[in-house]
């Protein structure tokens, strides 16, 4: 055994341990790509007794961060006594809605929850029996230091993780009923229903149950719930609380996406109607007036600002809006200071500005290289890149639901945007992008954290319940990785 | 030679007809075939390829360029079987079971066959013992596996294991790319070439089979 002192406090190791498997869950650093060596963001700086440099931090810290003693967490391991310091910010979150809702009849008699668990964000919200909302909290996904992405948390699941990952989102769901009933004077147990909705995979670590099916070929979902547990099934801190967890759609698309088309209102609607909610993964549906088909696009990480040279979650010292002022960009930076880096809205903004200022052309070439944004921010070649891969994905994934069902784009009476990095979308800049089309732009309308509002619809209201499994069975999923159509697409939207 | 220059050109723009026109009126004035090929479309490839691997040019551009690259080549493979012209070496590429993103795969496909590799294409959710088969059958020098997802990659391992019991280890080169596979998974499983993008995967194909011939 060794010790390692991270942030002042010490705790005891196996020696040879990677140093992310070390840190206490709260001083461990983000690790958007599931700590395989490949982001570079799991920075920490640390001496001691410590392995040589891998090639992956060779290639990912410069000969400067290597002297000053920065490593990467998933890399460096504590050969012997040793000390780290990480990063403490505390990360932004996303909230739901903050309106009452119409409660006809409430699946509790005291107080009930609706949460979301994000494969990013968990956010939640409390309310009475007669629809008031109590309070409402949001944090970080508790799973995210074992990778940004679904399937980084299914492998750490198949490795054997399974009941820690679970351990730790209901660790998170409990902190958030504390921090609620607390606002809204009640004890934490006080809350007698719950309903937790989230995607496939989410609904899977929240369970325990095995992800295997959904990682690889067919990804075919052994389990789609639909089903009522006890508080106690999850380890929660209200035991006698009956969760319901709405049924999922398909392996890609979950619960999630029917809570939001819930919230919608989409199906039952005249006409032809788009929902996306876009984040890693893009999940979009399509409703023609008499069924629904949809499709999960894997958009990356770009949107969410991991995976950029200065890319950052949307809080304070990130640039989120630009405008081109006098033929030169101008930033709003979160929180008024210095610009650090740049969020997945801001990215969106600055390129549509560089397109507009001719810094950036339809292929996707910047002219001067780096584009700089705002202070020390800019956007180098492989930041654009990436935009474009995340940006075409969900396009052609648009693109493939409408030319499958037949129609086009002039047919799209409405686009509806769910999930938090939406929310503070520029519609106009996701059109001038290409990463909604552009002619549907006038047709396009912002709902916000809409799995959140379907949730709570659904606590308010148990006569809502079989509609929305009804719904969701019904949904017809299109794999996209084998469609010639999203293929094509796929390429053609990727220019500006 | 300015004809081998336009096709070179016109190649990198993308534009499939001219290309092929080019080729064909190149043969009708007796250019050797190997010559439209090295300086004509490959050289134009190579321009791709490059700025590719520098981020000046994007997946769409290198698509449209493979696509006026395989209609003059198309012209060339008959006359160049006549002339006993052979290819720099054979690869046969697909993504591993259980993945079914080809994006990737097909780009390396490309790129590979911008280098004048003949490259056999087994398409994505490809079996360990069917890498193998081919490569025996078909006398590849290597077999390239791609993956997208983290949670497929160890298939990646199960080939070298069959290329191993088949005993052709060694003698077959296996190269592995895609998102997710380092260097260090590389070498962990004992592969033999790792490349983190595209074009530098078809630059060590072509050293590979260098090497071999």
């Amino acid at each position: 055994m060794v010790t390692i002192t991270v942030n002042g406090t010490a705790c005891r190791a196996e020696a040879g341990a990677r140093l992310m498997d070390c840190l206490p869950a709260h001083a461990a650093p983000e690790a958007p790509c599931g700590g395989a060596g490949r982001c570079g963001k799991c920075r920490v700086a640390a001496r001691g007794v410590l392995s040589e440099p891998s090639p992956e931090e060779l290639r990912a810290l410069s000969a400067g961060e290597l002297a000053r003693g920065v490593r990467l967490a998933c890399c460096a391991r504590a050969l012997g006594d040793c000390e780290v310091l990480t990063g403490t910010d505390a990360p932004a979150f996303i909230l739901g809605e903050s309106e009452a809702l119409p409660a006809p009849a409430p699946m509790f008699r005291r107080a009930g929850a609706a949460v979301d668990v994000g494969t990013t964000t968990l956010a939640a919200c409390l309310y009475g029996p007669d629809g008031a909302l109590l309070a409402q909290a949001g944090k970080m996904n508790p799973q995210r230091r074992w990778g940004a992405d679904v399937i980084s948390r299914i492998e750490a699941s198949r490795r054997g993780g399974g009941e820690e990952l679970a351990r730790a989102v209901r660790q998170g769901i409990n902190e958030l009923l504390a921090e609620m009933c607390a606002a809204a004077g009640l004890s934490a147990g006080a809350p007698d229903a719950l309903v937790v909705t989230g995607n496939t995979a989410m609904l899977y670590l929240l369970t325990g149950s095995d992800p295997d099916c959904l990682a690889h070929a067919p990804f075919e979902a052994g389990r789609l719930f639909g089903e009522t547990l006890a508080g106690g099934d999850l380890g929660l801190c209200c035991p006698g609380a009956a969760v319901y967890l709405p049924r999922c759609i398909s392996a890609f698309v979950g619960a999630d996406t029917a809570t939001a088309l819930l919230a919608a209102g989409l199906t039952g609607r005249r006409g032809v109607h788009l929902l996306a909610d876009i984040g890693t993964n893009g999940e979009i549906v399509l409703w023609d007036g008499r069924q629904l088909s949809c499709c999960s696009t894997a958009a990356g990480p770009a949107f969410e600002g991991a995976g950029l040279s200065m890319g950052m979650p949307g809080k304070a010292g990130a640039v989120d809006h630009v405008t081109v002022k006098g033929g030169a960009l101008s930033a709003h930076v979160l929180g008024g200071g210095e610009a650090e880096g740049i969020c997945g809205s801001g990215v969106v903004d600055a390129l549509a500005c560089l397109l507009a200022t001719g810094g950036l052309d339809e292929s996707g070439l910047l002219d001067p290289e780096p584009a700089s944004v705002c202070g020390k921010v800019r956007l180098t070649q492989k930041d654009v890149r990436a935009v474009q891969l995340a940006k075409s994905a969900v396009a052609a994934g648009l693109a493939t639901l409408t030319q499958t069902a037949g129609l086009g784009f002039d047919r799209v009476e409405s686009l509806s945007i769910a999930g938090g990095f939406g929310s503070y979308l520029d519609v106009k800049s996701a059109g001038a992008i290409g990463l909604i089309p552009k002619e549907l732009v006038p047709r396009t309308r912002i709902l916000g954290n809409a799995a959140l509002r379907g949730a709570a619809m659904l606590l308010l209201n148990s006569g809502l319940h079989a509609p929305c499994e009804k719904t969701a069975r019904r949904a017809v999923t299109i794999d996209l990785a084998s469609s010639k159509v999203f293929f094509s697409a796929y390429t053609g939207c990727m220019f500006f | 030679m300015s004809i081998l220059t336009d096709i070179s050109e016109n190649l990198q723009k993308g534009k499939a007809k001219i290309v092929k026109e080019l080729v064909q009126q190149a043969i009708d004035q007796g250019i050797p075939v190997e010559q439209i090929l090295d300086e004509g479309l490959l050289a134009g490839m190579g321009v791709i390829g490059e700025k590719f691997k520098n981020n000046e040019v994007f997946v769409p551009e290198v698509l449209v360029a493979a696509r006026a690259m395989n209609m003059g080549a198309a012209l060339l493979k008959p006359l160049m079987a006549q002339a006993g012209v052979e290819a720099v070496g054979k690869v046969c590429i697909g993504t591993v079971k259980g993945d079914l993103h080809d994006i990737g795969k097909n780009l390396v496909k490309m790129m590979m066959e911008g280098k004048g590799l003949e490259v056999v294409d087994l398409g994505t959710d490809v079996a360990p013992e069917t890498y193998v088969q081919t490569a025996i059958d078909q006398g590849c020098q290597i077999i390239c596996c791609s993956a997208l997802l983290t949670t497929t990659m160890g298939m990646m391992e199960e080939v070298v294991k069959k290329a191993e019991e088949a005993g052709i280890h060694g003698k077959v080169k296996i190269m592995v790319g895609g998102a997710p596979v380092t260097q260090t998974f590389c070498d962990q499983i004992g592969a033999d070439c790792y490349t983190a993008d595209a074009a530098s995967a078809a630059d060590a194909a072509v050293s590979i089979c260098k090497a071999s011939a």
